[in-house]
């Protein structure tokens, strides 16, 4: 178990960087996700903690060592791989012990590893078998356990979950989460899954375009997001953003009008001096946070429903054409084609300057 | 509807089946030949007759008496087994640098190897044997296994099917603590096994089967393969087709052995190695 530290850390392929500058101090036993849109870097940056990619700039900690230049296998870290990675030729004993049998481990004590690794994931009963035979759950598990009798500092997962149905993608989250309570080992997971991200993390980084937008914990990253990406990436459906302009400004407040919506004008409690009166803003709201008899009320035209049983999605349309996703718990009675008055509490409304950047 | 589309399908299946009767036919219809002629003598060869005979033992006989064949096995045995080994060595070497350690200069060493597929042999011929008179290998076995070990074909085979091989498995192997050479040994060989299957038959049938080269570089007699031997026998003044076709039989034999022992990994190796 350890901490792991980046301190300016820039990955460059020829001419074009794809890691641009991240800073992170991730401490020892925490479950930190990367989540961030394809292309992002996320997958990058693991395999630059992992010495399957050299860092250009930079430093990399594990625990007090500086690791830039050390082989992968004397990182302390374990990795598993979207696709498990399994030997194919080796069963999955073999394929558990090999690691330790390379690194000149006796016979009698792989043995011992590989057999705690298995109770602990109960994979008993297919030691003897090969990757071909088993299934996916059963493979990611094994990958698991070839991670697992390393007895890592840092373990390492690159969209394990990716490649399994859905049922089994939530029957094996919980299983990880349960799996980190009980190692209490570092782990740095990969997912572009922002529910796997928030359900599984201690803290999440946001990535985008090789740059963290924001590090810290899932709930505070879901309320409190720093600008309109984390915001819009964080939360399913995604958060509606609704285009207004700034009539007033002050200290402590700021008065702003919604375009599109019926031209209603409210004061929202945040700092407004860094804010000009005429300029373009976003008011973000989440899907749930729209109510009736609210404090900022407009009239939007049903598109199309979604019903999930306990809750439904409307798809709805203002008068100035701006398409809102609306989450109710009793929207059973309500049909495409019908207008609905709803609304927001201006507490809850976050503002997003012409930068994208959060006012708070 | 559905009747008539069944009965549409059965008519063209009923021709494929026709063509491929065909053409198997033609395939085999050498072989026929080669078997019948091992039971007949010249004189009925030459008239075509098409039906065995009884004259094979008395082939045999001759065979053996005419040729040393257990030298001729073991020298065309030998130039074969050592051509596998290093030509699938080191292709299989080269096919694997080639896909996993890319840069632009690599990619120009690789055209270059590709490009040489297409001069054909007769045009390397001269300077080939003028190479190698230097170096003073006319008239050993090395003069045949050595141009043949860095085949271009089988290089170009190795990185096509090293595309099936995943990233992720040298990266696993990597986290594990093992060299690229070590990877290469004990991941990347096993696991692509039956493309290395698929290049042993390629490269054995090649190399057994080869004539005009070895017609070439050997004179004497107790350096020769089985199908300068074979060939000999026919050119003679007076051939005896059937002896010929005894040796002809023979020199089938190993090939024969070597695809009914390895088909699976044949058959496998052409469609990929990774599944």
């Amino acid at each position: 178990m350890s901490n792991l530290k980046l301190s300016e850390v820039r990955k460059s392929f020829g001419s074009l960087e794809v890691i641009k500058g991240v800073d992170l101090d991730i401490e020892s036993g925490e479950f930190v996700v990367f989540v961030g849109p394809s292309g992002c870097g996320k997958s990058t940056l693991l395999r630059m903690i992992a010495g399957l990619e050299d860092i250009t700039v930079g430093e990399l900690h594990i625990g007090d060592v500086q690791m830039n230049d050390v082989d992968p296998s004397k990182r302390g870290i374990a990795m598993v791989f979207q696709s498990y990675a399994l030997y194919p030729h080796m069963t999955v004993r073999q394929n558990m012990g090999f690691a330790l049998k390379f690194g000149g481990m006796g016979k009698a004590d792989v043995a011992k590893q590989v057999q705690d690794a298995a109770d602990i994931l109960g994979l008993d009963e297919l030691l003897d078998r090969k990757p071909a035979t088993l299934s996916g759950g059963q493979r990611q598990r094994v990958a698991i356990g070839r991670a697992i009798v390393r007895h890592p500092d840092v373990f390492l997962f690159d969209e394990p979950l990716s490649n399994l149905d859905a049922e089994l993608r939530v029957h094996m989250r919980v299983e990880l989460a349960r799996l980190h309570k009980q190692l209490a080992t570092t782990i740095i997971y990969v997912t572009h899954d922002q529910v796997e991200a928030m359900t599984l993390a201690d803290k999440i980084v946001v990535l985008r375009d090789g740059i963290v937008e924001q590090f810290g914990k899932p709930l505070e990253l879901y309320d409190d997001p720093d600008n309109k990406f984390v915001a819009g990436f964080i939360g399913s459906p995604k958060m509606n953003f609704l285009n207004a302009v700034i009539l007033k400004v002050s200290a402590t407040s700021c008065n702003l009008k919604l375009i599109d919506f019926n031209e209603v004008s409210f004061d929202l409690p945040v700092n407004g001096d860094g804010l000009a009166v005429g300029a373009q803003v976003s008011i973000g709201i989440r899907p749930e946070h729209f109510t009736q008899n609210a404090d900022v009320e407009f009239s939007l035209t049903v598109d199309l429903l979604e019903h999930l049983g306990g809750q439904s999605f409307i798809y709805a349309r203002s008068d100035g054409n701006e398409t809102l996703v609306l989450e109710t718990q009793d929207g059973r009675n309500i049909k495409n084609g019908d207008r609905i008055n709803v609304g927001f509490d201006k507490k809850l409304a976050l503002l997003f300057d012409a930068n994208d950047m959060r006012v708070r | 509807m559905m009747k008539k589309l069944s009965l549409k399908l059965n008519f063209a299946d009923f021709f494929t089946y026709v063509f491929l009767t065909f053409m198997a036919f033609l395939s085999i219809f050498p072989f026929i030949w080669m078997v019948i002629g091992a039971t007949n003598n010249t004189t009925d060869i030459a008239k075509g007759k098409a039906s065995f005979g009884d004259q094979f033992l008395i082939n045999v006989a001759k065979f053996f008496e005419q040729v040393d064949v257990p030298l001729i096995f073991w020298n065309s045995s030998k130039i074969t087994i050592i051509s596998c080994f290093f030509t699938l060595g080191i292709a299989s070497m080269a096919g694997y640098g080639f896909e996993v350690f890319r840069s632009k200069p690599r990619e120009r060493l690789y055209t270059i190897v590709l490009l040489t597929l297409m001069i054909p042999f007769a045009a390397l011929m001269i300077p080939l044997f003028i190479s190698i008179a230097k170096v003073g290998l006319i008239n050993t076995h090395a003069a045949i296994i050595l141009p043949g070990l860095a085949s271009a074909f089988i290089i170009f085979y190795f990185r096509q099917s090293t595309k099936a091989f995943p990233g992720e498995l040298r990266d696993a192997a990597k986290v594990d603590g093992l060299k690229e050479w070590q990877i290469f040994i004990y991941i990347y060989l096993p696991v692509m096994k039956s493309t290395y299957a698929a290049a042993f038959i390629i490269v054995f049938m090649a190399s057994w089967n080869n004539y005009l080269w070895p017609l070439i570089v050997l004179q004497s007699n107790e350096l020769k393969t089985i199908t300068l031997v074979i060939s000999s026998l026919a050119s003679a003044y007076y051939p005896d087709y059937g002896v010929v076709m005894v040796g002809t039989i023979m020199a089938t034999l190993p090939t024969l052995a070597i695809f009914f022992i390895m088909q699976r990994q044949f058959v496998q190796g052409m469609l990929g190695a990774v599944k």
